[in-house]
């Protein structure tokens, strides 16, 4: 076990990744001799060649092109996008060609593909490096759709999202990224894609979460000392709805959080599938805090993002409902 | 010329010449049946045979296509079956993708025709990954990609050359240049030779007769040769002419005048024929005799696929992830 934040924590995951497996291949802009502008890939260059950890042109729908190209000729690689507000220019490669590659060829191509990018806001990055874009994917039969919100959990799904046979869209959460430290297993070990994780236990009410916004959930309830269940969904798609449903089933209140807009968010899916299997369980209406319909702000983020008072407000509304 | 390349080159040139014609006789075949009510949809292939049978004269089983949605005579001289090709028109239950894909959407694996998708160039930076894999594993296996001159206006295009020259990569760029974005006449796309924008990424850049079968495969060979040794990428701007429409669902007399008839002077296959007779291999009485025996092997594969039913409706809605998703299991539970 050695103390890692969550930068610390993927990078010993790669690490290992390329170590145990010669097939695994990591590419993006200024991932080598720079170690990534976040400094995730730091080092792994000069471990294993520019052949293995490649620096690449400017341009992300090549990057994930190549990436596909390599994950159909039986290699494992590990694009990175710089910043997930870059991607759109790769949406065509990702929604056209990786989701798809499998449902079209009936299997005999795969896309074993692990695509890492940061998301999020809370550093300052303004509209265009800022963005939490996961409704984008998870609206495309065919990917996968992961959020870590810690270093142990980001570790245990990056080595299985790299062992998984169909494409995963990786969103790392970049304002947690030197934020939390966490005990992490030196080792091999593995987080399963596809299970939520309850972060938090209690009965009053439930709240639902994922990625950037699941310390601050978790803050807001120890500090008010809110009796609720928290759930870290962890992978978006497919969604854990199991665990969803039983917590639902044991409170009958839900907030949902997540920092991307409201209007056809992840959080609109989560509460539609809730009141079509737990309706009679529900003693309130379910609420969503988010970002607002607005692009990404650079002075006014805190604003921007949910926070304690907001989270607050809609817990007590709960509560108050009758 | 030694008598033994002679007869080489006789027995290579014939097997060409028979791919050709049994790409256009299928062609035909499937666009009448398009009319008839019996095939939903095509792209026919007419004009473009004998640029993708020079280029597959070239290149070696073990090489990998990313190939595009107009391909069936590079994909019949390469020894794909031709019910594979009519099953995936048919979207039977014969066909590799189930009749997930609609037609003219290609995949056959075992001869290393990689799953066609409809957005052009898209299959271009697959092609370079792929050739990146063929590099690192030191496979000596090339990488060919396909795709018309609309694909070379497209991101995907510049992204592609950049990133195979960048890393000396062992890949192809067949450019089967037929004049035409559907509507859209090659002047009006670009104002520079399709050739020339090799230069702009450090790359080599060939123009090839592409209704000069012999002429296409030595360029290809050449650049087969080429990235075989490490010599990196080469573009290939094959110019040839689109006969037909864009699609089945397309009418050309909209946009343009120029034709090229069928059987004249211009027709590849007739250009084709030229050749193989100039050089002694072939004669009208051998012509005859390949063209009824196209037209009967096409009917009656034709005839043998049409009895294929459909497939099992779930089908169209399984294989979307190796481990199913809950969603889609309940999903499809409703509606089927």
């Amino acid at each position: 076990m050695t103390e890692m934040n969550m930068v610390q924590a993927i990078n010993n995951g790669l690490d290992l990744a390329l170590k145990l497996d010669d097939s695994v291949i990591l590419l993006g802009e200024d991932i080598g001799i720079n170690g990534g502008v976040f400094r995730v890939t730091e080092g792994l260059q000069k471990k294993y060649g520019e052949d293995r950890v490649m620096d690449t042109p400017l341009v992300e729908l090549g990057i994930v092109g190549m990436a596909i190209g390599m994950a159909l000729t039986g290699l494992k690689p590990v694009p990175e996008i710089q910043f997930q507000d870059f991607i759109y220019t790769a949406m065509d490669q990702i929604i056209n060609q990786a989701a798809k590659m499998r449902f079209r060829s009936n299997g005999d191509y795969t896309v074993p593909m692990v695509l890492r990018t940061p998301y999020g806001g809370g550093v300052k990055g303004g509209l265009y490096h800022s963005q939490s874009g996961e409704a984008y994917f998870a609206h495309t039969a065919g990917l996968t759709v992961v959020t870590p919100s810690g270093p142990y959990d980001a570790k245990g799904l990056l080595l299985s999202a790299i062992d998984y046979e169909d494409p995963v869209i990786f969103l790392e959460p970049k304002r947690l990224y030197r934020s939390i430290k966490e005990e992490v297993k030196d080792g091999e070990y593995k987080v399963p894609l596809r299970k939520a994780s309850v972060v938090r236990e209690g009965d009053d009410l439930t709240a639902i979460t994922y990625g950037s916004m699941v310390p601050t959930v978790k803050n807001t309830f120890e500090k008010h000392k809110v009796n609720g269940d928290i759930i870290d969904l962890r992978t978006l798609v497919p969604m854990d709805i199991g665990t969803v449903i039983q917590s639902v089933e044991k409170t009958g209140r839900v907030v949902i959080i997540h920092e991307a807009p409201r209007t056809g968010g992840f959080g609109a899916e989560i509460s539609a599938s809730i009141t079509e299997r737990a309706l009679e369980s529900l003693l309130a209406p379910i609420l969503r805090v988010t970002g607002p319909d607005s692009p990404f702000p650079y002075k006014m983020e805190d604003y921007y993002i949910p926070d304690d008072r907001r989270i607050m407000k809609a817990v007590n509304k709960l509560l108050e409902f009758r | 010329m030694p008598e033994q390349d002679k007869s080489e080159e006789k027995t290579r040139l014939i097997k060409a010449y028979t791919a050709i014609v049994l790409s256009r006789t299928l062609d035909n075949k499937i666009v009448v049946s398009q009319r008839q009510g019996r095939v939903g949809f095509y792209t026919p292939t007419i004009g473009q045979e004998a640029l993708q049978v020079g280029a597959s004269m070239a290149l070696q089983d073990k090489d990998l296509i990313y190939g595009y949605y107009r391909d069936v005579p590079l994909m019949l001289h390469r020894g794909v079956p031709m019910e594979n090709i009519i099953n995936q028109i048919m979207g039977n239950r014969e066909d590799s993708a189930l009749g997930r894909q609609m037609p003219s959407h290609y995949c056959d694996k075992k001869r290393n025709f990689m799953s066609v998708q409809s957005p052009v160039a898209t299959n271009l930076p697959l092609a370079v990954g792929s050739a990146y894999t063929q590099k690192y594993r030191k496979t000596n296996s090339i990488v060919l990609t396909t795709f018309g001159e609309g694909s070379t206006s497209a991101p995907d295009f510049h992204a592609a050359l950049n990133l195979a020259a960048v890393y000396n990569l062992p890949v192809i760029f067949l450019c089967e240049n037929n004049g035409w974005a559907i509507s859209m006449p090659v002047e009006k796309q670009t104002l520079a030779e399709i050739w020339t924008k090799a230069s702009a990424y450090g790359m080599r850049g060939v123009r090839a007769n592409g209704n000069d079968l012999l002429e296409t495969y030595e360029v290809t060979r050449e650049a087969v040769k080429r990235a075989r040794e490490g010599k990196g990428p080469t573009l290939i701007d094959a110019v040839s002419f689109r006969m037909g429409p864009h699609s089945t669902s397309d009418d050309p007399t909209k946009y343009r005048d120029v034709i090229v008839e069928e059987g004249s002077d211009k027709d590849p296959v007739i250009i084709t024929e030229k050749l193989l007779k100039s050089k002694g291999y072939i004669d009208d009485k051998f012509i005859e005799s390949i063209k009824t025996r196209a037209e009967k092997i096409v009917n009656d594969k034709f005839e043998e696929c049409a009895k294929i039913p459909a497939a099992d409706p779930s089908s169209a809605f399984t294989g979307v992830y190796k481990e199913s998703s809950w969603m889609l299991d309940e999903e499809v539970k409703d509606l089927l």
